[in-house]
């Protein structure tokens, strides 16, 4: 298997505060890599190094062959990224901000992809409601369909499933593994140890910045350890 | 009641201050004040050209001008910061989750904006003509009746701006009648009782002829105004949602023509669908325009040798390029950022749209001349506005980006914006004054413009775009 990304010594400084420090870190392709963390340790800064959305402080960092710090535009147009915080456009409604994510996409057949989303994620009643007045919810599902839209090889996810209900929760996990099982990668930030647990095939802990451990789960499986143990554990040794 | 206040006053030098850092901030009305002083100290050449009387009528309508155009963010401001801040992330949205009712909160927000626009903009200005006053021998007592009246001025204005817009929430044709019934009565008034509604201003009789009868019927107008607004404000809770149909894709293809069609169209749909929908373009744009309008007609009857059209025009070139800010207003880099979007990509499809939109300038200034019966000069009238439109809105591209309404209040940046405009915006004037023809010269900006266009897309693309 190929690293589907990599970086060397990436670092992030916001005046002195170190967001993201030295970090080098590769994830293979068909992983569903769990970037876990405490509040404010990092992860959101990685995804936004990762898809170019910030330029590093110092360090590399190359995503599916491309040089984000010199292409982070030909980053964005193969990868899918879901933010953390779900603003799509406030007085487009739900369908029409997918047709604009797809125009912008250049992407053909957008009535039958946006469609399929709508079924997936149950709220086909919702998408000629302006993006403002959709709840929380409605609004990260939008969000994850816009993210999936191209079918992307590689995406990066920030907290995805925070505002669901337990069904569609499980049919997010449930869309997640396939994913992976099929081939694509996803880079999954979270601090909800439990669903990590569920479904992630390997995990990396940040903490104020740094990465303090990277593994499979099969190792941790095999340490017949919990990972909310192990990550406190971790966290409160760094 | 004076904790909200409080509150809603650190609130507002916290969000400032962050943006851009305290210092820069805080020198605004530093930057204010050295303007002012400055334009004092040139009063006497002022007045070779324009009589005393004359320069206290301009000057006092700018702030009534200035009123009108703070008074308009009312109209969308509560969706500006929902975009901007999140929901109830601030103070004025706190009656959804704290005991306040929501006419609390408006009255405290209203009073918070007075004393901030206060604060950054009249004392400075007043400030800055006092310090002047010793040296050009006027006497420093002017300062504080120009305190005074600039104040009640600048609420004048707001109060306007507040009483239409409460009653165009209500309805949009009992707003059209009501401005048809005043342009009428104006026209009533000045033709056959031969009132000058330019200098019944009551602020404006104050400053000529000091008196508390004066001082009353302002506040009363002040007083009655934001009293009806405040009354009558309509109480929006977003619990509604607002359903339509997919326009997009049938809307862009009308203007395929553009590479930017979907972009212009979702700027169109924010301009529609916001609160407010036309009515921002009548208040932060006409009404301005109108009072231009107004004040140019008296001015330039003492001004032989010069031509309406031709001042109105490069002042409508400057008044038009604030339309970009509206098309700035529901945006946030934030919503792009992740998708395959460069930020000169957003900014190149917001001058598309501005394109479109300033046909309506272009509209006006045909009407004017039309009104005015005046052809002979209409085409360096329309190549100065083209020029000038273009060269500010050029200025305010390479020093705001997409966030034009604050960084402007960024001290240097409002600095650079003063001297790259004023000096160009006189030369036109002065060169209209000798000859309109002399604005032929006008094109010349487009090289100018189109080099700090071309920076501009360098300069915010190699920008850590910030997350307000």
């Amino acid at each position: 298997m190929k690293n589907v990304f990599e970086t060397k010594h990436l670092t992030k400084n916001f005046g002195n505060l170190k967001a993201v420090d030295n970090v080098s870190l590769s994830v293979k392709e068909g992983e569903l890599f769990g970037l876990l963390g405490p509040n404010g340790s990092g992860k959101t800064t990685m995804v936004k190094l990762l898809t170019g959305q910030i330029k590093p402080t110092k360090g590399t960092a190359t995503v599916l062959g491309v040089n984000v710090l010199k292409n982070p535009i030909g980053v964005r147009e193969l990868v899918g990224v879901m933010p953390e915080q779900e603003n799509p456009p406030s007085f487009l409604t739900a369908e029409e901000y997918l047709h604009f994510v797809a125009k912008i996409r250049k992407l053909e057949d957008v009535e039958e992809k946006s469609n399929y989303w709508f079924e997936l994620l149950d709220f086909e009643d919702q998408k000629d409601v302006l993006c403002k007045d959709l709840s929380r919810g409605t609004r990260q599902k939008l969000m994850f369909a816009q993210t999936f839209l191209h079918e992307p090889k590689l995406v990066f996810i920030d907290e995805p499933l925070i505002n669901l209900d337990p069904i569609i929760q499980r049919k997010v996990k449930d869309y997640l593994m396939d994913f992976s099982k099929n081939g694509g990668t996803i880079f999954f930030c979270t601090h909800v140890l439990e669903i990590a647990e569920e479904i992630c095939t390997s995990i990396g802990i940040i903490y104020r910045g740094r990465i303090i451990y990277e593994g499979t789960m099969k190792d941790l499986k095999k340490r017949r350890q919990h990972l909310e143990d192990f990550f406190l554990k971790m966290v409160k040794e760094a | 009641m004076f904790e909200i206040l409080k509150s809603m006053m650190k609130e507002e030098w916290r969000s400032h201050s962050t943006m851009f850092g305290s210092l820069m901030f805080f020198l605004f009305p530093v930057v204010i004040s050295i303007f002012a002083f400055i334009g004092t100290l040139f009063l006497p050449v002022l007045e070779n050209m324009l009589a005393t009387d004359q320069i206290a009528i301009l000057v006092h309508y700018l702030f009534v001008l200035f009123g009108l155009s703070v008074g308009a963010f009312g109209l969308f401001g509560r969706e500006v910061m929902n975009r901007r801040f999140g929901q109830a992330s601030m103070i004025a949205y706190s009656s959804r989750t704290l005991p306040i009712s929501e006419r609390e909160i408006f009255l405290n927000f209203f009073i918070k904006d007075v004393t901030y626009y206060f604060l950054l903009w009249i004392l400075p200005f007043v400030i800055g003509f006092a310090a002047a006053s010793p040296f050009i021998s006027i006497n420093l007592s002017y300062s504080g009746i120009l305190l005074t009246t600039l104040t009640l001025s600048f609420l004048i204005g707001l109060s306007i701006s507040f009483f239409f817009s409460t009653i165009y929430v209500h309805s949009f044709k009992l707003l059209v009648s009501i401005l048809l019934l005043a342009v009428f009565l104006e026209i009533l008034a000045s033709n056959f009782f031969y009132i000058n509604l330019l200098e019944s201003l009551p602020t404006l009789s104050f400053f000529f002829v000091p008196s508390i009868k004066k001082i009353i019927l302002s506040l009363s107008i002040i007083l009655t105004l934001s009293s009806f607004s405040i009354i009558f404000m309509k109480v929006d809770y977003p619990e509604k949602k607002r359903r339509f149909k997919n326009s997009l894709g049938t809307l862009a293809n009308k203007l395929r023509f553009s590479k930017y069609s979907f972009f212009i169209v979702k700027d169109f749909l924010d301009l529609k669908r916001s609160e407010g929908g036309v009515g921002k373009i009548i208040f932060s744009f006409l009404f301005p325009l109108a009072i231009l309008w107004l004040l140019l007609s008296v001015f330039l009857k003492i001004l032989p040798f010069s031509d309406f059209t031709v001042i109105f025009a490069v002042f409508l070139g400057v008044i038009s390029s604030s339309m970009y800010n509206w098309l700035t207003e529901f945006d946030l880099f934030t919503a792009y950022s992740f998708l395959p979007v460069k930020v000169s990509t957003v900014i190149k499809s917001k001058l598309s749209s501005y394109v479109l939109i300033n046909s309506i300038s272009l509209i006006i200034l045909i009407l004017v001349t039309l009104t005015g019966g005046n052809f002979y000069y209409f085409l360096p009238a329309v190549l100065s506005f083209l020029a000038v439109s273009s060269y500010s809105l050029a200025v305010t591209v390479y020093l705001t980006g997409l966030y034009p309404s604050i960084l402007l209040y960024n001290a240097k940046i409002f600095l650079l914006y003063f001297l790259l405009m004023s000096p160009i915006l006189l030369a036109l004037i002065f060169l209209s004054l000798f000859n309109p023809f002399y604005l032929f010269v006008s094109p010349l900006l487009a090289f100018p413009s189109f080099y700090l266009f071309k920076k501009s897309f360098t300069k915010w693309d190699s920008w850590n775009q910030p997350s307000f």
